[in-house]
């Protein structure tokens, strides 16, 4: 039974690692906290379902899902933040800004969706359960888990293996030094707000598949558990985002089983607090990153 | 004719009069250069806790709002300690997490606080009059703490924290005070809330509350006491100045946040204070300039 629910976490932890990816990445690099990653999870979700059930395949709908949501952030970067970095006061007006375009983007589903909670059609995706030593796992557990994996690996590479990666990670250490080397800061923010936007909307996606209920609003409790990710792995912190997604889906997964049902919110977020009170920097960012003030 | 405009527009300036409040107690805190977003969770347990005192105890209204304020007050000092230590974006995300801690608990608390199905049957003791005196009492006091050592603390540490150290301000110290005042002001407007209203639900104090205590001091600004209280009157007269707009409100809303923060980052009242003084400045110079020739 323990060894079910551990890997029930796994599964969901695979795609709040997703989630908080694209989270952390955007303020490891800019220091902006994007609180519109909620929205654009959402939008994933509503791309591959309308596309879906306009009689197209469910791959399709998935890369659409991701190219839409990744352009999306982009748009995000350029009307809500590009204008608030040149001007320095960056860290509360981009968290401002970030909850506008949020509401924007909820409203606009809103009204798309007529306020309804919506489905996937009843054979999307091909409904298998294979069992291996008593455990039972899904065909679409499978697939999510797959899928994150695949994503999470290719991000990694795409960071730390290639020449666009190393740019990226020059600006993150200092956007001054890597300008005088020549590198354009701006193509490094149209990359990270890219991936950052394209892993959300891939999460959207999975998560639209996992639980089959797609409405407006199912970015908010994501947006509000992904804070815990990413504050329990360090802020900014890749292997960090990962190592806290999957945890998290497992603790998660536990309270849910053996607590109160109630309770699970309450115990997560205290978690969270605690966390910030004991190790702000979490567990693999480092402390320099400024969680503390200066004294 | 005076008479039917008020009596229309009574229920919404209610709400204008309870909201004024929420956006001093936000307006406070960030003044200081704290970045909480207590008062939601402060509100949450103001407006309870006075609710419960007075529905289940059956204590005097009065003595149920005096107890929300300390509550409020209590909770936010306990809060400034720790958060004492922690930078900018992590205060935010902490208190963002009391927030989520008070309203889920108190959904589970259902024989305390009704649960999701929140309260019923409060007492409505608060109109119009009530609200509107303690609004007032509170813009005198915030204007007032405005103008003294402990507002130019406040303002020094918010535009330059190594500065204000170096001059000597305390800035944990400060700070406290900044969130005892808005734990107190939450506290009290929840606990008005709570008796204006006839019923409480757990998510009137959720996200969306906390987003709107927010935008008013972001829209208003963020150094004038005044600032806060027109960002209110804005916001909240918007989708009645607006009809057809009601549909697409939050869209305006985040339309609005994202344009003033990008192009007015201290927001319509601030920006507007600046604007005659610097005009004033630059009438003296001409006129000293040209009583000299």
């Amino acid at each position: 039974m323990i060894a079910q629910q551990m890997l029930n976490g796994i599964v969901v932890g695979g795609v709040y690692a997703l989630f908080a990816l694209g989270f952390t990445l955007v303020f490891g690099i800019h220091q902006i906290l994007n609180l519109a990653h909620g929205g654009v999870f959402m939008v994933g979700a509503f791309i591959a379902l309308y596309t879906v059930l306009a009689g197209w395949p469910l791959w399709l709908g998935f890369i659409l899902a991701v190219i839409g949501s990744g352009l999306l952030t982009v748009l995000i970067e350029l009307t809500a933040f590009r204008r608030l970095r040149e001007s320095g006061e960056a860290e509360f007006g981009a968290i401002i800004s970030s909850i506008g375009a949020n509401l924007i983007i909820i409203t606009i589903a809103q009204k798309v969706s007529n306020t309804l909670v919506l489905r996937f059609p009843f054979d999307t995706f091909p409904i298998v359960i294979y069992e291996f030593f008593g455990l039972r796992v899904s065909a679409l557990q499978l697939f999510i888990a797959a899928c994150a994996f695949v994503l999470v690996l290719l991000l990694t590479l795409y960071l730390y293996r290639t020449q666009f990666g190393r740019q990226v990670r020059a600006v993150a250490g200092n956007e001054r030094a890597a300008k005088l080397l020549g590198i354009n800061p701006n193509a490094v923010f149209f990359q990270t707000f890219f991936l950052s936007g394209a892993l959300a909307g891939a999460a959207g996606v999975l998560v639209g598949l996992a639980f089959n209920s797609i409405h407006f609003m199912m970015g908010e409790p994501w947006l509000l558990r992904g804070f815990v990710v990413i504050i329990l792995g360090g802020l900014g912190s890749i292997p960090g985002a990962l190592l806290a997604g999957l945890l998290f889906g497992m603790i998660q997964t536990m309270t849910v089983a053996y607590l109160p049902s109630g309770l699970t919110d309450a115990i997560i977020f205290s978690l969270l607090f605690v966390i910030l009170l004991v190790r702000p920097h979490g567990l693999l960012g480092k402390p320099e990153a400024g969680a503390m003030r200066g004294r | 004719m005076m008479l039917d405009f008020f009596t229309a527009y009574r229920p919404l300036f209610d709400v204008f009069l309870l909201h004024t409040g929420y956006a001093l107690g936000q307006y406070i805190v960030l003044r200081a250069g704290v970045f909480s977003v207590a008062n939601a969770g402060l509100a949450a347990i103001g407006a309870y806790l006075a609710a419960g005192l007075t529905l289940k105890l059956g204590i005097h209204p009065y003595v149920s709002l005096a107890a929300a304020m300390l509550a409020g007050m209590a909770f936010s000092l306990l809060l400034s300690w720790p958060l004492a230590r922690l930078r900018g974006v992590y205060q935010a995300i902490a208190t963002l997490a009391f927030v989520q801690v008070v309203l889920s608990l108190n959904i589970f608390a259902e024989r305390v606080t009704g649960g999701a199905m929140g309260m019923n049957g409060i007492p409505k003791v608060v109109g119009t009059w009530t609200l509107l005196f303690f609004a007032v009492v509170t813009i005198y006091i915030v204007t007032a703490i405005s103008a003294t050592r402990l507002g130019r603390a406040f303002d020094a540490i918010r535009q330059d924290e190594a500065v204000a150290v170096s001059l000597g301000v305390s800035v944990r110290f400060y700070q406290s005070v900044a969130f005892a005042i808005s734990g107190a002001i939450a506290g009290l407007f929840g606990g008005l809330e709570a008796f204006h209203g006839y019923a409480l639900e757990p998510n009137q104090f959720g996200f969306a509350f906390l987003v709107a205590g927010l935008s008013y001091v972001v829209l208003g600004g963020r150094r004038s006491v005044i600032g806060p209280v027109v960002g209110t009157a804005i916001l909240v007269a918007l989708p009645e100045l607006a009809r057809p707009l009601a549909e697409y409100r939050m869209l305006v809303y985040g339309l609005l946040l994202m344009l003033v923060i990008n192009y007015l980052p201290r927001g319509v009242v601030d920006t507007f204070i600046e604007m005659l003084h610097r005009r004033r400045m630059a009438a003296r110079q001409g006129s000293g300039a040209g009583g000299k020739s």
